[in-house]
């Protein structure tokens, strides 16, 4: 069996910057405060939101940015303890919290700065009860997380939130090595950017443009 | 931090033939005193910093790493300085610098102590550090790092046994001279390893360069020579070990060339990031003219009037050799500072997006006003833990000086 490479395509030019992505996310996966594993990045002005230029010459998109769950992961090399791995299966970068002893190596080696969180503090919540599934792992203090991709949907067949929460459909998900898969046929079919393809590390991302 | 402390050699360990330490009375026992005073209050903030959460630090998701990464990346340096001072004459079998080199050793050992309980402090989990030997994994340089440190401690009290030994007429000069080569060769791998942390991340321009490695060998030199001037230039003046004025001017010679090795390097990073003007332009940027810039010119000045000193006769005089060599250990922390803070000073992807407590220090201005100052500047609880530890470094330094026979035998 071909093994796979789950990823996702981002359409920059459906995506209406309404942050439902990053909500479905933090709801799912019962994020601490503070805690963003996806965020809704201006790509224009100074500020959200703001385009840059000069009306009318105006500019702006929004790119969605999380875990891109690199092909050649610069965090799985560097974690002296194996915390931070790479599933073989599905090509996902997963996290062990009962692992990592919170030195932070990664959040340094990861060129797509910010989307590696750490837990700063013991985990609050504003809620005074978890939401979100079940089966996500508690979280920790002072331990590394991130974009799962879902990892406790994957197992039920079900595509990660983000995906499903989007209201624009600007978020496709699949196997990019499967050619007949959504992700491989918008990738072939529309133009593309990946972030940073420069740094070598082959995210699992596309932004369709 | 126990587990280092423990590591150190006991002061009855030695041969009885070994010329007896007698040095201290009130002052030594003063220093002491101090030093546990602030290792314990060290420690009691250590306990702040993990039951309230390393939130109460200035490090972020932005900016990871802090004070105490530099620092370690500092200390590794420092103690590079007297294991090769008193390790290279005896590997090469050269005339050695009059009887310092045990000394010298005992610095090298307290400094890895520190660079060790450095990484410690700055962990989220001290308790799991047992999994590093349990799931090690080979491939991540901060693990080559913790196998070479733990290695070089190691080998420095080895080699600090034997010269022991050997002066106390047990030993072969041939297993002296084994273990001082073995140790030597661990000393450039312990600067090259810990480069690596950093030159081996392609996440950041400034620090993704071939140069690193050296140029930790070589600020190591710097300030590990310095030390062990300032160090045995106390001594002396305290009257605990006799040393003639020419081997003194023999290290200040080293220590000028190994201040000119070391700005030549930083020309050559600076001229290559600089040249192309493109993204690197940013780094020279930020270095020369921008955030960074108070670390960057006390650095290179600091680095310059050390080299005078060395290098004019008139200037020789140990007053003066104290002061350069003070200017070259405080020039290569503000090298630390700038590699630290440089690497996340510039953000890979600065687009605007939701910033939270966590993200950067300064979020409530935004990503401009974040980055405006420099990115990360530490809390006073920081400072606290490493005074804390740095306390630690003292007594075991004092400690050492008053039990054990560190000096020249007769």
């Amino acid at each position: 069996m071909v093994k796979e490479r789950l990823g996702m395509t981002i359409d920059t030019k459906r995506c209406i910057a309404c942050n439902s992505c990053a909500v479905a996310c933090k709801i799912e996966n019962n994020l601490p405060n503070f805690n963003w594993w996806n965020r809704v990045m201006t790509v224009g002005g100074n500020h959200m939101d703001a385009p840059s230029g000069m009306y009318p010459n105006l500019e702006m998109y929004n790119i969605t940015l999380a875990c891109q769950h690199c092909e050649n992961p610069a965090c799985v090399k560097v974690c002296p303890v194996g915390a931070t791995y790479k599933d073989e299966e599905t090509g996902v970068v997963r996290q062990d919290y009962d692992k990592c002893i919170g030195c932070r190596m990664c959040m340094a080696a990861c060129p797509y700065t910010g989307v590696r969180s750490f837990n700063w503090e013991e985990p609050r919540y504003h809620l005074e009860f978890s939401v979100g599934d079940s089966d996500v792992p508690g979280h920790q203090k002072h331990v590394v997380e991130k974009c799962t991709m879902c990892w406790h949907r994957l197992a039920k067949g079900l595509a990660p939130a983000c995906v499903e929460a989007c209201s624009a459909r600007a978020r496709h998900f699949g196997d990019l090595n499967d050619p007949d898969s959504d992700v491989s046929r918008l990738i072939r079919e529309r133009g593309y950017q990946q972030l940073l393809p420069e740094r070598g590390t082959e995210p699992s991302v596309y932004y369709l443009v | 931090m126990t587990e280092d402390i423990s590591a150190t050699p006991s002061p009855r360990a030695s041969s009885p033939k070994v010329p007896a330490a007698k040095f201290g009375g009130r002052g030594i026992n003063i220093g002491i005193a101090v030093a546990a005073v602030v290792t314990v209050a060290g420690l009691a903030l250590w306990v702040v910093q993990l039951s309230g959460g390393l939130v109460q630090t200035g490090m972020r998701n932005f900016d990871s790493w802090g004070l105490y990464i530099t620092l370690f990346m500092f200390l590794v340096g420092l103690s590079a300085g007297g294991l090769i001072i008193s390790s290279v004459p005896r590997a090469f079998g050269m005339k050695g610098f009059g009887g310092i080199s045990k000394v010298a050793v005992w610095t090298s050992i307290c400094c890895t102590v520190l660079a060790i309980a450095f990484v410690v402090v700055d962990l989220g989990h001290p308790a799991r550090l047992w999994e590093l030997f349990a799931y090690s994994n080979l491939g991540s340089p901060l693990m080559w790092d913790i196998v070479v440190l733990g290695t070089y401690l190691v080998l420095s009290i080895a080699y600090l046994w034997a010269t022991l030994r050997f002066e106390g007429g047990k030993g072969s000069e041939r297993s002296l001279r084994a273990i001082s080569v073995v140790a030597l060769a661990c000393a450039i791998l312990v600067h090259s390893v810990t480069a690596w942390i950093f030159g081996l991340q392609q996440s950041h321009e400034m620090w993704y360069t071939a140069l690193l490695a050296p140029w930790f060998v070589s600020s190591a030199l710097v300030c590990g020579t310095s030390l062990v001037l300032v160090v045995v230039i106390a001594l002396r003046r305290a009257g605990y070990l006799e040393l003639d004025q020419a081997s003194i001017v023999k290290l200040a010679k080293m220590l000028g060339a190994f201040v000119l090795v070391d700005l030549y390097f930083f020309a050559c990073d600076l001229l290559t990031a600089g040249f192309p003007n493109a993204s690197g332009a940013e780094v020279v940027a930020m270095l020369t003219a921008g955030p960074l810039a108070p670390f960057f010119w006390t650095e290179v000045v600091g680095c310059i009037l050390c080299a005078v000193v060395c290098f004019v006769p008139r200037l020789r005089t140990s007053p003066l050799i104290v002061v350069a060599s003070l200017l070259a250990i405080v020039g290569i922390f503000c090298k630390r500072v700038q590699l630290l803070v440089g690497g996340f000073q510039i953000p890979n992807i600065d687009m605007a997006g939701p910033l939270t407590p966590y993200t950067v220090t300064g979020w409530e201005s935004g990503m401009a006003g974040a980055y405006q100052g420099m990115v990360y500047f530490p809390t006073p609880l920081e400072f606290g833990v490493a005074l804390g530890v740095v306390g630690l470094g003292a007594l075991l330094l004092l400690a050492g000086l008053k039990f054990l026979p560190l000096k020249p035998a007769e």
